[in-house]
């Protein structure tokens, strides 16, 4: 278990080295220079600022300063924001994304978990195909569809809710009711199909021949079984909510980090895309591998197989 | 039958007869080839089936709709801007949004005396949203078919060799997937885009780079378990030559995974190509795909809804379609299930 | 002798796209107190089924119990409600299956599973149901069994497994045990401790056992009476003796025959020609039919009776009939049923695996 930690543990690291140069070669190709939006300079501040921020560099020795600077956990700092560090861009905008990830995480699995396993447990009754109606719709409706869809009818028309901005919960309700529409889809898919299989196990059949009920078997039994593997959606999960917080939070106006990146990606702003992506590629692989390791945790046939080694 | 009847028997009866040794070994129920079993089960999904119908419908609409239509995708003629949807005969019914009525209820055909129907009605510069939605859909199916087929090429080749060489090369192979796994896909998509001008190709480039992964991991897979199977090993003990392996054994039965595998990529692509127009990075006016519809209809929700909901609903239609296509073909194929 | 249990013109098909399987069809036997049935046929015979059936335990759609009766103490349990039912598995009648590797929760300790069959049926405390559970592994002949109910199925070998599943199958004491093939996914020296505990067990408390099984060897070994089973149908059904002496049904032959034994090496094997028929389309007359070499004309017209050749043994073949010629078994069949006469004073020959 060890040395299978220690081995996802490179793999990640590696990965994000990996990462992080690419995102600086490609930046480096990019059309436009990041001071194209600011014709007011004069060439000779231009020359200042590109020689304040190394740009007149070799490009190796330009990507040497970049690491060294990463690995002390320094971004850079915005073209467009007033010179202010990415750090602090990305600390100033993740709460709003956090919560409302948080938010749409805890209810769409809630939500989908119940589903999954009603459907299952009615296996090929009217039941079972409105469920599995409710999450092919969820997983074929793009996010930004509902989201605007949403805001339309319970926003616009009915005046249920707050149209947009972050002021209150009654704001988080419908970014995180359109954020959580995926969630619910994929994880009732993935848990009715689980616990289908294991419905049709020798062991579930072991446990209905001592005399435990039709209740008894699916929570005692057939639950726990199927939802281990769903701890291995949770990957594709955290990047189908990091998609749809970068839509959903332009729709709703919600000034969190999608947003951000999302008009850093207009305004060509180099540095703020980067440390952008790089935050969000190694959020993304974080939960990959504390998945893997879970993974582990749960099963105790892997938990234990690993410990004897 | 009682006990009396049993003793009346007629001698004549108790003759032997002789086996019949050809039809020990006959099968009563009629042999099916793989795909046609496969055919059947697909057939009993009415889900599969109405997915399959709809996404014939969306693509000749696709395809024929630009064409017959009066107006051109990129014609501009601000005179007819913003107009709602009008057709024919569907007008007269109240509930229908076609009456080409604005959210006032006020028709706007006759308050600007526009003889035409506009069936989709008009986007703000006055291009008709009929033929732009249909041209829409073929350029979003058109991505989506080309990012499937170079992803289905790539991963064939690459898990392929992987998984039939083995040994040291199926190592070092998998040591690259394995790191290009974790990446995830849609920051290089992004930043692929952000380098590439947007536009068909770009995107599709950018889909392709890391999409073909999924494929190679899956056909690779395969190879693995086929590879290993006692047929497989047994034609090898045979003398069959890699070859003979390849194309007689492993490809027939790695067909259905690919099949299933490439249906998945073909709405996750159609989502992409949107969500990048969504946020900014798409296709550019006066070019039109699903995705830039939606976002360039997104902008005026509140007074237009229909320039955004008709390509809404096109885009999760399609998607829904090949979704439940794919789920179909994935239980048809899956011989697990085969009974 | 005490009926334990009866089954009585059993019928049940499975209704899939294809039309009806009808894979049992007209069941009958008795269960007597403290003796062991074994029930014996190819794969596909219907005898899984029929053990399933008597649980209760066949998913309802696509099976269906079309007709008969299981009678137990008093009760037709085809008539009972699901609730109903749940107080007589583990209780009363118990199961062993197949597969000990996958017959076991991977995610719940030995003990929660024995326990959870006490605290269903036995009014017990946490402590007691914990205690007795250790017991019972020690009856099955488990070491250190105060360790090991801590433990999940993984960590135990498939003999173990089994002997834990066994311990599960007795927790509370049943009147039928209803093993499903118990051994087939053992090694043969496991097989051998298995069987052994089985039968000690049996001793100690007096249980009946429906054995279900495909391999001879093994009802030679454990069984009192012999139910032979065929294209969903019992065909011959008398004590171990007669079956293995005096085998009256065709079917019967050939599966003696096709028996292996250490004392023939050169001899090459037996076997049945042709493959078990469709119970899609069950045919008319006798189902063995067209794999009997000593058809009659009558086989393909009409489903022999069975007919009585002593009063514990029937057989369901026109061959019994008074206007049927007389036939020789095979020689094979002769030979060996000379041979099972010959080893010694044991029941039924000894045990080859």
């Amino acid at each position: 278990m060890a040395r299978y930690t220690l081995q996802r543990f490179i793999y990640m690291i590696i990965t994000l080295f990996i990462i992080a140069s690419a995102t600086f070669f490609l930046m480096k190709l990019l059309p436009g220079s990041p001071l194209t939006n600011q014709e007011k300079l004069t060439p000779e501040q231009r020359q200042i600022i590109l020689e304040k921020y190394g740009l007149n560099d070799p490009v190796p020795v330009q990507y040497v300063n970049y690491l060294k600077n990463l690995v002390q956990g320094d971004l850079g700092v915005s073209f467009q924001y007033d010179n202010r560090p990415v750090t602090e861009l990305i600390g100033e905008r993740i709460g709003p994304s956090a919560q409302l990830g948080f938010q749409a995480l805890v209810f769409g699995t809630i939500v989908g978990l119940l589903l999954g396993i009603f459907a299952a447990v009615r296996h090929n009754t009217a039941g079972d195909y409105a469920a599995t109606v409710i999450s092919v719709l969820g997983i074929s409706i793009p996010s930004f569809v509902f989201a605007a869809l949403l805001q339309y009818y319970i926003g616009v028309k009915l005046q249920l809710l707050p149209v947009a901005f972050w002021e209150g919960f009654e704001y988080t309700i419908m970014p995180t009711l359109a954020l959580s529409m995926g969630v619910i889809a994929n994880i009732a898919r993935f848990t009715r199909t689980e616990m289908l299989e294991v419905l049709s196990s020798d062991y579930i059949l072991t446990a209905r021949a001592k005399g435990v009920s039709q209740a008894g078997v699916i929570f005692k039994h057939a639950i726990r079984n199927a939802l281990i593997p769903i701890v291995t959606i949770l990957g594709p999960m955290a990047v189908n909510l990091m998609t749809g917080t970068l839509v959903v939070e332009q729709i709703f106006a919600v000034p969190g980090l999608g947003e951000q990146f999302v008009r850093s990606i207009n305004l060509n702003d180099y540095t703020v895309i980067m440390g952008t992506t790089l935050f969000y590629s190694a959020l993304l692989i974080l939960v990959i591998f504390i998945v893997d390791i879970l993974y582990g945790v749960i099963d105790p046939r892997i938990r234990l197989a690993g410990g004897k080694k | 039958m009682n006990k009396l009847d049993y003793q009346n028997l007629s001698p004549e009866l108790f003759q032997p007869a002789p086996v019949n040794t050809s039809d020990q070994e006959k099968i009563n129920r009629p042999s099916l080839t793989f795909w046609q079993d496969a055919w059947i089960r697909l057939r009993k999904n009415k889900g599969a089936i109405a997915g399959l119908i709809m996404i014939i419908i969306l693509t000749l609409m696709a395809i024929i709709a630009p064409m017959t239509s009066d107006y051109s995708y990129k014609e501009q003629d601000l005179k007819r801007a913003k107009l709602p949807p009008k057709i024919p005969v569907l007008e007269n019914i109240s509930w229908l949004p076609f009456d080409g009525k604005d959210a006032n209820g006020v028709d706007v055909y006759e308050q600007r005396g526009i003889k035409e129907y506009y069936w989709f009605g008009t986007d703000d510069l006055g291009r008709d949203l009929w033929t732009r939605t249909w041209y829409g859909a073929r350029i979003s199916l058109y991505i989506a078919l080309l990012a499937a087929v170079i992803d289905l090429l790539i991963g064939v080749m690459y898990g392929g060799i992987s998984g039939f060489y083995g040994g040291r090369v199926d190592n070092v192979m998998q040591r690259i997937i394995e790191i290009l796994v974790g990446i995830p896909n849609l920051i290089v998509v992004i930043l692929f885009i952000l380098i590439l001008e947007p536009g068909i190709i770009s995107i599709t480039i950018a889909m392709v780079i890391t999409g073909w992964v999924t494929m190679a991991r899956i056909v690779r897979g395969q190879i693995l378990k086929l590879k290993n199977m006692e047929y497989v090993l047994a034609s090898r003990t045979l003398g069959a030559t890699n070859s003979r392996l390849i194309f007689k054994h492993l490809i027939p039965n790695v067909i259905g995974p690919i099949i299933i595998t490439t249906m998945f990529t073909i709405p996750y692509a159609i989502f992409t190509e949107a969500f990048l127009s969504f946020i900014g990075l798409g296709i550019r006016p006066p070019e039109a795909s699903l995705g830039s519809l939606v976002s360039e209809g997104y902008k005026s929700i509140q007074t237009f809804p229909h320039m955004m909901m008709i390509p809404a609903i096109v885009i999760s239609l399609l998607i829904l379609s090949f979704n439940l296509v794919a789920d179909g073909l994935r239980d048809a194929l899956d011989p697990k299930m085969r009974k | 002798m005490e009926k334990v249990l009866e089954v009585k013109d059993l019928h049940i098909s499975f209704d899939i796209h294809a039309g009806e399987v009808q894979a049992v069809r007209g069941v009958s036997f008795d269960l007597y107190k403290g003796e062991t049935l074994a029930i014996v046929g190819e794969s596909g015979c219907g005898k899984s089924v029929t053990s399933k059936a008597l649980m209760r335990l066949l998913p309802t759609p696509p099976s269906r119990i079309k007709q008969g009766e299981i009678l137990f103490e008093g009760k037709d349990l085809t008539k009972l409600s699901e609730k109903e039912m749940q107080e007589i598995r583990g209780a009363k009648i118990s199961m062993i299956f197949q597969d000990p590797m996958t017959s076991l929760n991977p995610t719940m300790t030995i003990g929660k599973q024995i326990m959870e069959v006490l605290l269903k049926h036995q009014k017990l405390s946490k402590n007691e149901a914990r205690n007795r559970a250790i017991e019972l592994l020690q009856l099955v002949g488990i070491k250190n069994p105060e360790l090991r109910i801590k433990q999940y199925p993984h960590q135990f070998s498939g003999g173990m497994r089994q002997r834990v599943v066994i311990a599960m199958a007795l927790a509370c004491n049943p009147k039928v045990l209803i093993a499903d093939e118990p051994t087939t996914a053992l090694d043969v020296t496991i097989q051998a401790q298995i069987l052994e505990l089985m039968k000690d067990i049996q001793k100690k408390m007096g249980m009946s056992i429906i054995f279900i099984t495909h391999d001879l060897g093994v009802v030679a070994n454990v069984a009192d009476r012999v139910a032979v089973m065929y294209a969903g149908k019992v065909v011959e059904i008398g004590t171990v003796d007669e079956i293995f002496y005096n085998p009256k049904h065709p079917y019967t032959w050939g599966l003696l025959a096709s028996m292996p034994s250490l004392d023939h090496k050169d001899e090459e094997l037996y076997s049945i020609p042709g493959t078990p028929p469709d119970l899609l389309n069950p045919p008319k007359g006798d189902a063995f039919a067209p794999r009997n070499p000593y058809a009659m004309k009558i086989d393909y017209e009409l489903e022999p009776p069975m007919f009585k050749v002593s009063d514990t043994h029937y057989a369901a073949t026109w061959l019994l009939h008074e206007n049927a010629p007389k036939v020789e078994p095979p020689k094979v069949v002769q030979e060996r049923m000379r041979q099972f006469a010959l080893s010694s004073g044991k029941k039924g020959g000894e045990f080859r695996g």
